[in-house]
């Protein structure tokens, strides 16, 4: 039971690892595309932190720009933005997102998306950091 | 009551410690993989440093066990 121990030890010191390979740069700022883009579509796609990580930025009716991961924490689907509802929808089970937060409101996921700051400089837009 | 019937209480109660432990770091891993997927990667330093103390938790009940499996020889 003490090997035991010891190996759960160890798989735990190997998740720490693994976050830490896992979410290298995701502090790293990223030129995302031109503001002029996001106000003409509503919506603008970019990658984020990596080129594996694809992410939606939304200008909402109030004029709040947020950005979000477009991956759906429910079974990794892409969520978009619903306009009539203002909020984000994943098309493969119904899971719609708050706009505001990133956080479930109906559907089958439970977690919030990772939210994604972004910075305005001129007409060209920044993402500077993953939060989640 | 002798030595060894007292030896084997205390194991008693050891094997049950260390069982606890053992699930406990088993949640631990549970929730530090949940958390890795989830990208919330600030509790898993604290949950690996846990489980590293329940290991050494672990390890001094098994030493504690020898020495005195060995002074009971000894006797």
């Amino acid at each position: 039971m003490t090997l035991g121990s010891l190996l759960l030890a160890g798989a735990n010191w190997i998740t720490v690892i693994a976050g830490k390979l896992w979410h290298r740069g995701s502090t790293a700022e990223r030129d995302i595309g031109a503001a002029s883009a996001l106000e003409q579509a509503g919506t603008l796609l970019f990658r984020y932190p990596t080129d594996a990580d694809p992410c939606i930025a939304v200008r909402t009716p109030e004029g709040k720009l947020v950005a979000y991961s477009q991956v759906c924490t429910h079974l990794s689907c892409a969520v978009v933005y619903d306009r009539t509802e203002n909020a984000l929808a994943c098309p493969c089970h119904r899971g719609v997102f708050n706009i505001d937060q990133g956080s479930p409101v109906t559907g089958p996921p439970t977690r919030p998306l990772p939210r994604i700051k972004i910075e305005q400089r001129g007409n060209r837009l920044f993402a500077t950091e993953l939060e989640v | 009551m002798s030595v060894r019937s007292q030896g084997t209480t205390l194991f008693s109660a050891i094997l049950i410690l260390v069982g606890t432990t053992v699930v406990v770091q088993l949640w631990l891993l549970t929730v530090s993989t949940e958390a890795l997927l989830s990208g919330q990667t600030r509790i898993l330093i604290p949950a690996a440093a846990g489980s590293s103390l329940l290991l050494l938790i672990n390890a001094s009940l098994l030493r504690y066990v020898y020495r005195f499996d060995r002074d009971v020889e000894k006797e």
